[in-house]
């Protein structure tokens, strides 16, 4: 039997633009809790600000720590957009639908948080402005290109911009509908959002191919944008522990990792607060699980390589790095805990059909991996250059400040923020492709049992 | 066969194999012996006759002492490695992942497991002519020397017992045995349920092998639990290897080379050979072998995706590799660059790009072309010769570097060709898994019958709206 009965294009409409059309009585309060972190956060910057970095721990030879780690992290999340819709709508994985959407805001919305946090750090962000952008020909003044300052940008700029594009034209149907159910000005904004859709034929196959073509033209970007982060470590030659090869796949496959596990607990949640047992149903999760036994495994044999050859070159400065994290108190359990929680938990509950079928459970091995993958960000950075340097007695150590650590739980309130207020606007689980999906199901008789099946269009 | 020339699918897209005929047609096929077959047979063990003459002069002549001789015998059997040690791994993954498609495919990957057992007899020589990791020159307190050059089995207190030889041939052996369970599991039901349809000596090979297997539940339940953790096993297994083979018998004797993305490198260029190899196979069985009712274009389609996938991910690889050392500019990663990309390698190298890349993603990003049987098995040749190529660069190059124990050079060395021994041995060494596997074929099945049927019973054509299309059934 499927999981889940088929639903009729009313119901689906009705329980799926709940989230639009009336607010629980949850909603408010929730965006004023994240709204009041928010503003002390922007207090928190305007201070740093004015009396510069400071205030924050951040002190030669770490000159990089929390804003950073956050930054990478948070280009990490945004991997899951495209993991799951990309990739798994080129795949033609039916358990997708459900998921999608969620994934690539979430992607829009973390990239977006990722960018402050570079800005932040720079301690003068008006300065981006011409270390980053070409703002004055007539003097002959040009950005250096051989900064990251100038490869992040080009790369999140590019990886948001379509990111929003294709979020855009998947919502187009989903748009129209809302056009349909609402009147005065929200009428008027879905009506010029939907772009004259009608929904016949020759529009729904347009937006087939720009759906399929924009998946595969967003994978090399998607690949692109987290090598590139990589590479603002791998080519520094002065960071030994940093200087390594298999960092851009390394960073790419821990960002899906971590992404992927942002939107299965973002689903949960969704479930939860919008009531949507019906759509975002137990085998969805489930297939979520056995993805990420696949990723996660993956991960770790990148992260094994990337240690085993960071011993391998037997070089002295290398070695102090190594040493720093898996020997020295108390970042050697912070390693032990990076590894435990990123890789060795959630994979062993994920092993369990029954662990993945439990929610809450779930929830936990995918907070787990997050927690892990902050970690493993901060545990590549800040020991790298606190054992910099050849000479032992410039070694120092970080612990961030109070700002950085507000700074930092701010963005998570952020994006909390952006995918709620979103929520009201548009939905978050697309309906076109729940009913697409509820239209391809079938069942076969085999024997004398029922079994769910598919209808395949190639 | 189940017409469906009016469905939404181009005919010859998904096949309907008669369950009641599998067994007896699969059988029939097995035990049949054309003349093409003989040919290649013959073709084949003209090669293997090659390959011993070659070996046996250059040993003889040169010994097994002088590792720098058997640059190309090591880049041959690397070659050949990567290719047997991904077969059987592609059959799980595909099985660990549901895909329909996978089911001709899935036998044809795993009798690659009987070749495992021959790459440890290949291995062996390897074994005996790799340099110990102790510099036998070193003076103690003399500046600017290694004591021991680069490895991974340096620990605190030296090298671990038996390392590198010994733990070499254990993870091949470890590797064959472990494969050589899969395809048993694997073939149970087939040999128990063909046993009656043979006689002689494949009579009691499949009575012997298929050992009391009545079909029951609780025997299926163990046959998929046993393929399941077997598969998982053999996937970490043969990771392993491939980090052990490339370390021990290419990074390590190029002095310098600190490079983690290697054996990632060198294990998804082995899964796209693999692929790509699986698919010429899969061709001319459909073509010729008479399997055209087993063979569905819908494979090829699928594992063309794949071996796009693959490709793309090499090259990836390949560039994140290349950008590290450039852009670092460091002076022995530099040279390492010059060496094996763009001074003495390079004509290997960029033909390898060209073959590994170019060819398979032109052809497998076109539609017309990637929606025949022909195209990616075009694409699959084209990787081939690319993975040879690119072991011939990295194994032939790491064999000839020079001195093992310099810490960085300061002119890179020349490239190395093949003489005749040379090339008597590389066709030698690829004569004996075509001879073995073609042996393979005519001794056990080469359709996974069970998974077959298996696929019959959960697809079916069924209608939508106006048109015809494929229903298949996902029972878990």
């Amino acid at each position: 039997m499927q999981e889940g009965r088929i639903l009729t294009a009313t119901e689906v409409n009705r329980d799926l633009l709940r989230s639009i059309l009336d607010t629980p009585k949850w909603f408010w309060p929730a965006i004023t809790v994240c709204a009041v972190i928010l503003l002390i956060a922007a207090v928190t910057v305007g201070y740093m600000i004015n009396r510069g970095l400071g205030i924050t721990n951040l002190n030669r030879p770490v000159v990089w720590g929390f804003f950073i780690t956050n930054f990478v992290f948070w280009i990490g999340i945004s991997h899951a957009g495209v993991m799951l819709s990309a990739i798994l709508r080129l795949a033609k994985a039916e358990w997708r639908r459900p998921a999608t959407r969620a994934a690539e805001v979430l992607t829009i919305f973390s990239l977006m948080t990722a960018m402050t946090m570079p800005i932040i750090h720079t301690g003068r962000p008006w300065r981006i402005l011409y270390w980053a952008f070409p703002y004055d020909f007539a003097r002959g003044i040009w950005p250096n290109v051989r900064t990251p300052l100038i490869w992040d940008p080009s790369a999140i700029l590019t990886y948001l911009t379509s990111s929003t594009l294709f979020v855009v034209i998947a919502l187009v149907p989903d748009f129209a509908v809302l056009r349909d159910r609402t009147t005065g000005i929200p009428h008027q904004i879905y009506s010029l959002l939907s772009l004259g859709w009608q929904g016949n034929p020759r529009q729904w196959k347009l937006q087939i191919i720009a759906g399929v073509l924009l998946s595969a033209l967003i994978l090399p970007v998607f690949v692109s944008v987290h090598s590139i982060v990589s590479w603002d470590f791998g080519m520094a030659v002065a960071v030994k522990s940093w200087h390594s090869t298999i960092f851009a796949p390394y960073f790419v496959v821990g960002a899906v990792h971590s992404g992927v596990s942002a939107v299965a607990f973002v689903l949960i949640l969704l479930r939860w607060a919008y009531g949507w047992q019906a759509y975002i149903r137990h085998e969805h999760i489930d297939a979520l699980g056995r993805l990420l036994v696949v990723v996660a495994t993956g991960w770790f044999y990148f992260f094994v390589m990337e240690v085993i050859f960071g011993i391998y070159g037997r070089e002295a400065d290398e070695i102090a790095v190594r040493a720093l994290q898996f020997t020295v108190w108390p970042i050697s359990a912070w390693t032990v805990i990076f590894v435990v929680t990123t890789y060795f938990i959630p994979v062993a509950l994920w092993l369990s059909r029954s662990a993945r079928r439990n929610l809450w459970i779930m929830s936990i091995a995918c907070i787990s991996v997050n927690i892990g993958m902050w970690l493993e960000r901060f545990l590549i950075i800040v020991p790298g250059l606190a054992n910099r340097q050849v000479f032992t007695f410039t070694w120092n150590m970080y612990s961030p400040s109070i700002p950085e650590i507000i700074i930092v739980t701010a963005t998570f309130a952020l994006v909390t923020m952006l995918m709620l207020l979103f929520s009201r606007v548009f939905p978050l689980v697309p309906l076109y492709d729940i009913k697409e999906g509820d239209i391809l199901k079938t069942e076969i008789q085999i024997g004398r049992r029922v079994v769910p099946a598919t209808y395949r269009e190639d | 066969m189940a017409e469906h020339s009016t469905s939404h699918f181009p005919a010859d897209t998904w096949v309907f194999p008669q369950s009641n005929q599998i067994t007896d047609e699969v059988m029939d096929r097995t035990t049949k012996k054309s003349k093409p077959f003989m040919v290649l047979l013959l073709i084949s063990l003209t090669l293997v006759s090659l390959g011993i003459i070659g070996f046996v002069i250059r040993l003889t002549s040169q010994g097994l002492s002088d590792y720098s001789a058997w640059g190309y015998y090591m880049a041959a059997f690397s070659f050949v490695f990567m290719i047997t040690s991904s077969a059987p791994l592609v059959a799980c993954a595909f099985r660990f992942t549901k895909s329909h498609w996978r089911r001709p495919l899935s036998r044809v990957a795993e009798l690659f497991a009987i070749i495992g057992v021959f790459n440890i007899l290949l291995f062996i020589p390897m074994v005996i002519t790799l340099p110990s990791i102790a510099n036998p020159d070193f003076v103690p307190g003399a500046h600017g020397e290694l004591a021991a050059r680069r490895a991974i089995w340096l620990g605190s207190s030296g090298v671990p017992v038996g390392a590198p030889g010994v733990w070499n041939i254990l993870s091949l052996v470890g590797l064959a045995v472990t494969s050589l369970g899969i395809l048993w599991l694997s073939l149970m039901p087939d040999l128990a349920q063909s046993k009656h349809k043979v006689t002689g000596f494949r009579r009691t090979l499949y009575s012997a092998l298929s050992g009391r297997w009545y079909g029951t539940k609780r025997q299926w339940n163990q046959q998929k639990a046993g393929l399941c953790l077997l598969g998982g096993f053999y996937f970490m297994l043969v990771v392993f290897v491939h980090f052990v083979i490339v370390s021990d018998y290419a990074m390590s004797l190029i002095a310098g080379w600190k490079d983690s993305i290697l054996p990632p490198l060198y294990t998804i260029i082995a899964f796209q050979n693999t692929l790509g190899l699986l698919l010429i196979i899969l061709f001319v069985l459909r073509k010729w072998g008479g399997y055209s009712q087993y063979i569905g274009m819908s494979l090829f389609w699928s594992a063309s995706k794949i071996l796009l996938g693959l490709s793309l991910l090499w090259t990836y690889h390949l560039f994140a590799f290349f950008m590290t050392f450039w852009y670092g500019r460091l002076e022995v990663e530099s040279s390492i660059l010059r060496y094996l990309m763009f001074e003495s390698y390079s004509v290997i190298f960029w033909t390898n790009v060209l073959f590994s890349f170019f060819i398979p993603f032109a052809l497998m990003v076109w539609n017309p072309i990637r929606k025949t049987a022909w195209g990616p098995a075009l694409a699959g040749l084209s990787a081939l010769i690319g993975g040879f190529l690119f072991s011939i660069r990295i194994f032939v190059g790491s064999f000839n570097a020079g001195d093992l124990y310099a810490l960085a050079y300061s002119k890179v060395p020349p490239p190395v060709f093949p003489d005749l021994w040379d090339v008597f041995m590389v066709l030698g060494i690829i004569g004996v898994p075509i001879l073995v596997y073609l042996v393979s074929i005519k001794l056990l099945p080469a359709m996974s019958i069970w998974e077959i049927k298996e696929g019959a019973m959960y697809q079916k054509m069924g209608k939508l709206f106006r048109g015809e299309y494929l229903v298949v059934a996902k029972p878990e």
